[in-house]
């Protein structure tokens, strides 16, 4: 099992793109029992991980309660960084 | 309309966003600051008044460099302890045993040494060879992170920053209170280099694990930097410079000592924002890259003396903390040094206009 947040990482490496509330559903099977893995949380390590250039932002949108979703695909960069850092 | 919601909420999450990542980096020079005035309490009392007083046992040697390590290795093992003990409370033990053993996970670890026991060494040697005048060559560890943060990870570096990072160093240099007496020997050659030494160490370490904890959770990270750094320095630093004051098992004469003195209370205060300030600041150098979050951090060049001045100065009632003017302006000064990094001061005028 992986450290929480190298799952993220590699989760948004296996998907063209995913928000927040995606990676969280995608995760909670293994690490629901995490309290790190919450909406606020996670939605810190993505923007963190776009501001350090793992990521970029694909596109946002907002769901029918008008929550705002923002979606995120890694980059070249950040491909090659988590392929030499996470195994 | 949905479109424009849309937008809307979405500036509003980037700005929201900046805005944590500033007040985090602030908070991690607030955090340096308590620890420091706790600890500098902690060393006047028990059994250190008795090693630094006028009738000292120890060798000019001892008390000099190697007290000094054994304040940083009890500080830093009981902020290990401390932050074990709060990543079993928020579910992360397991992660930082998981961190422990990965490839960034030892990264981690080479960043401790380095800004742990390496720089912080480096650090007081400088202090003690070339006096505040280390410290003020210490204080470029915002410029040398931001470099490296410009060279390593392509980080944003433009001549507003740059301004910036000279405004807050100038001041960094007021409120160290550097005077200098015109002599300039080896042993003020040697404690430049130190302090050098010093900030390059503390460059790499706030850039490289701000960048790290991109990657790893800010409280696995700083709980393997503390724990590392701690044992690095109880298990290394101090019996290696015992054994360069010719006497090893002084290392665990002091060390013993020096964790069931009474003192131990203000160390064990101490160590809770020693933690909390590396992982702020590991946090918010990821956060807003190297050059405005070590920026952040590097207002502690304040914010220790002002704690250090309530805390010795106003509750333990000892004369000589107060800060002079001079150094209320330097620290000013250093704000608007930190917020010419953060943002051009132009875009509020042009904000206004509209």
């Amino acid at each position: 099992m992986r450290p929480l947040n190298y799952a993220i990482l590699k989760h948004l490496e296996s998907v063209p793109f995913a928000s927040p509330t995606d990676v969280i559903e995608a995760l909670k099977g293994e690490y629901g029992s995490f309290k790190a893995l919450r909406f606020e949380g996670v939605r810190e390590s993505l923007m963190t991980a776009e501001q350090n250039g793992l990521l970029e932002e694909d596109h946002y949108d907002l769901d029918d309660q008008e929550n705002l979703h923002i979606y995120y695909r890694v980059t070249d960069y950040g491909r090659s960084m988590i392929d030499k850092y996470i195994k | 309309m949905a479109t424009n919601l849309a937008k809307q909420k979405y500036d509003l999450q980037k700005a929201s966003f900046f805005r944590k990542g500033v007040a985090i980096a602030l908070s991690s020079g607030i955090c340096f600051g308590t620890y420091s005035a706790f600890l500098t309490l902690g060393m006047e009392r028990g059994v250190w008044a008795d090693w630094y007083g006028p009738a000292s046992a120890l060798s000019a040697f001892v008390v000099t460099y190697v007290l000094s390590a054994v304040g940083s290795a009890v500080n830093d093992t009981l902020s290990g302890i401390w932050f074990l003990i709060l990543s079993a409370a928020r579910g992360k033990l397991a992660d930082v045993g998981r961190t422990f053993r990965t490839k960034p996970g030892l990264v981690m670890i080479i960043c401790a040494l380095i800004g742990g026991p390496l720089a912080s060494t480096a650090y007081v040697v400088g202090l003690q060879t070339a006096g505040s005048l280390a410290a003020t060559v210490a204080a470029l560890n915002s410029a040398i992170g931001a470099i490296l943060g410009r060279l390593l990870f392509k980080q944003t570096l433009n001549l507003r920053m740059v301004v910036g990072i000279i405004v807050c160093f100038g001041s960094a240099i007021i409120l160290g209170g550097t005077t200098f007496d015109g002599e300039f020997g080896g042993s003020t050659l040697l404690g430049l280099f130190m302090g050098f030494l010093a900030a390059l160490g503390w460059g790499i370490e706030g850039c490289v694990a701000g960048f790290g904890t991109s990657v790893i959770d800010s409280q696995v990270g700083v709980t393997i930097r503390q724990c590392t750094s701690g044992l690095a320095n109880l298990i290394i630093l101090v019996p290696l410079l015992c054994l360069v004051a010719g006497n090893i098992g002084l290392a665990p004469e002091l060390l013993g000592q020096a964790f069931t003195t009474d003192a131990i209370i203000f160390f064990v205060i101490a160590a809770l924002p020693a933690g909390l300030s590396y992982m702020l600041w590991y946090r918010g150098t990821a956060m807003c890259g190297a050059a405005l979050g070590m920026t952040c951090n590097g207002a502690y060049a304040f914010w220790v003396p002002l704690f250090c001045w309530i805390l010795l100065g106003l509750i333990c009632g000892e004369p000589g903390w107060a800060l002079t003017p001079v150094q209320w302006a330097a620290a000013f000064m250093m704000f608007f040094g930190i917020f010419l990094i953060a943002m051009n001061p132009l875009d509020l005028l042009k904000k206004k206009e509209a």
